[in-house]
């Protein structure tokens, strides 16, 4: 039984990391760049939730949304600033300019805001349905939910709405998209603020379980690329399967072994995923 | 940057810098330190500069040669030399069995299992209570003082230690570059399956690249090990700290060639310890912070190194200097 707790933890779980990779692989997506500063959007996403929560009042549930803006403003004026100049460099500036990104925002809320850590008290905080045996974790339900509604907004948005279809027609031929009157500039722009925008959204709605400070980040950054590996770079329905099985991984590692090995089982599964697929388990289509 | 002796001028010249400095004193332990982070960054560029494949787990061999030598130390007396060079084969193997799997990888894909590789080799340390102290790190025990014990009691043969080290790297990478492998490592590059095609077997040639590699940085682990005297696993298979830093250090100062290495650490190293100097005591962070700063500018001033902005220099230079 402890073996279906388990796993719904792990879905319940996945379903955030789902979130938070799916910004990751929509850049990668879209511009083909691997954001190695992703990760420090979700720790400004849980910073703006904790700020909000701490002088407003509001439920990090509800200040969610705030937290995809702020980190969509941010996103927006570091693709235009920073990233769109390397478009066309060698992955190795890509790379090294993302990683640049990431040590300015980590070293930045260390400046701002201190190396203590924050966290939250809801009413719901400790709180869990009963299911026959099972437990199910409100804070953990809350925050499946508000990934889905997200998940689910977004594949809207990419399905339905005209930004959405010009992004994904740059995504597939810069150079038609252009002349067929798309700002593949633009779009660019408009892909990496939603996608960093979405990572700090997930941050947001995993306030009430984790504790933020300005190394939270890096607690993420293996995970979110195991995630959008095992799902296939690029690819947002792999995301959320990936998402998924990571969650349930690491929740099933923890019965097997000591909570330190935890993480090391994803390394080892992120390692063989890449060399036995490296196109994902999922498929690679965009 | 063909064709001159001037290599041994430089060399004579870095050979006299730690004379004028005081044996004990900071600006010496700087100066090690840029020495040995110049003799990583030339050992990761046999992999990242001739087989472009960019490396973010170095830490991992660097901190199984700091291990390695300091445990036979602790535990059997062995000298740190001969430590030295169990720690280069046990560095070499892991080299092996992570490029095994990974070595089909490109570009981010590789960045990304190597990442991943590194961290692999922290968790184990920090858990591994009984060989490595686990997170609570290891102390070079104290020996007297002689060659063969490589104990010290100032810091300038540690200085002339980490030159020869950076000497033999560049050669290294040099006879690579210039040797046989050098080309079969380029043509690779630039085009994996043409490299193929003529003949050469790409997995061999990078397997090779990739043993030498992290043998080298397994050796230079035990070299910082003797400096530092206390690591943990954290500092020695650090993200930030080595695999990200050494691969930064080659690619700010040019990636590919020799001088690069060089150029960089001189650069980044004393950069890094001027500004914690001056800004740590400020605020913390502030100092990487602003590192972080002149990461991203130079990278979007430069995207393939200083060693560009030299050697455009050099050319406008020579281009007025002729009639």
């Amino acid at each position: 039984m402890s073996l279906l707790q388990a796993i719904i933890d792990g879905l319940l779980v996945g379903g955030v990391y789902a979130v938070i990779s799916i910004g990751l692989t929509l850049v990668y997506g879209v511009m083909g760049i691997v954001n190695f500063a992703q990760a420090e959007f979700l720790t400004i996403g849980m910073f703006v939730a904790w700020f909000a929560w701490a002088f407003l009042g509001l439920d990090p549930v509800i200040a969610a949304p705030l937290s995809f803006a702020v980190a969509f403003a941010i996103g927006w004026v570091v693709q235009g600033q920073l990233v769109a100049r390397v478009l066309n460099a060698p992955s190795v500036a890509q790379i090294f300019l993302t990683v640049g990104i990431l040590i300015v925002i980590e070293n930045g809320s260390l400046l701002l805001f201190g190396s203590q850590f924050r966290s939250v008290t809801t009413s719901y905080q400790t709180a869990s349905l009963s299911l026959g045996p099972l437990f199910i974790s409100v804070p953990y339900l809350i925050a499946f939910a508000m990934s889905l509604v997200c998940g689910v907004a977004l594949w809207w948005f990419m399905r339905a709405s005209w930004f959405g279809r010009a992004m994904r027609a740059t995504a597939q031929n810069p150079a038609a998209a252009r002349l067929i009157g798309i700002d593949a500039e633009l779009m660019y722009r408009l892909a990496f603020a939603l996608g960093v925008g979405l990572t700090a959204f997930g941050g947001a709605v995993i306030l009430p379980y984790v504790t933020v400070y300005p190394g939270v980040g890096g607690q993420f950054v293996v995970l979110m690329f195991t995630v959008v590996v095992l799902g296939g770079l690029g690819s947002v329905a792999g995301a959320v399967v990936g998402g998924l099985a990571v969650g349930v991984i690491q929740s099933l590692s923890a019965l097997f072994f000591p909570i330190q090995l935890q993480n090391l089982v994803l390394f080892v599964v992120f390692i063989l995923v890449l060399a036995v697929r490296p196109q994902g388990l999922v498929g690679a289509s965009r | 940057m063909k064709g001159r002796s001037a290599p041994c001028l430089y060399i004579l010249a870095a050979a006299l810098l730690p004379l004028l400095l005081d044996p004990r004193g900071y600006w010496m332990r700087v100066l090690t330190i840029t020495l040995l982070f110049a003799a990583m960054a030339q050992a990761w560029n046999i992999v990242g500069g001739l087989a472009n494949q960019i490396s973010l787990g170095h830490a991992a061999f660097f901190g199984i040669g700091a291990y390695t030598s300091t445990v036979l130390l602790l535990k059997f007396g062995i000298s740190p030399w001969l430590g030295m060079f169990a720690g280069g084969a046990l560095g070499g193997m892991a080299a092996l069995v992570i490029a095994i799997p990974t070595m089909r990888l490109q570009g981010h894909y590789f960045a990304l299992a190597t990442l991943a590789f590194g961290e692999v080799m922290r968790v184990i340390a920090n858990v591994w209570t009984s060989l490595t102290g686990g997170p609570g790190g290891l102390s070079v025990p104290f020996v007297p003082p002689s060659f063969l014990a490589y104990s010290f009691k100032l810091l300038r043969p540690h200085a002339y230690i980490a030159l020869a080290a950076l000497i033999v790297v560049t050669v290294i990478f040099q006879a690579i570059r210039r040797g046989a492998m050098g080309y079969r490592l380029r043509a690779i590059r630039q085009n994996a399956d043409a490299a193929e095609v003529i003949g050469i077997d790409t997995t061999r040639v990078k397997l090779f690249a990739a043993v030498i590699s992290g043998a080298l940085m397994a050796m230079l682990g035990t070299l910082y090990a003797q400096v530092a005297v206390f690591f943990d696993p954290d500092t020695v298979f650090g993200i930030a700290g080595i695999s990200i830093r050494v691969a930064l250090i080659a690619i700010i100062g040019g990636v590919g060639t020799a001088a690069g290495p060089i150029l960089g650490a001189f650069f980044i190293i004393p950069l890094e310890e001027i500004m914690n100097g001056l800004l740590s005591s400020r605020a913390a962070g502030l100092s990487q912070f602003v590192f972080g700063v002149i990461l991203i500018a130079v990278i979007l001033w430069q995207p393939r190194g200083f060693i560009t902005a030299l050697d455009s220099l050099r050319a406008r230079l020579s281009r007025k200097g002729a009639p």
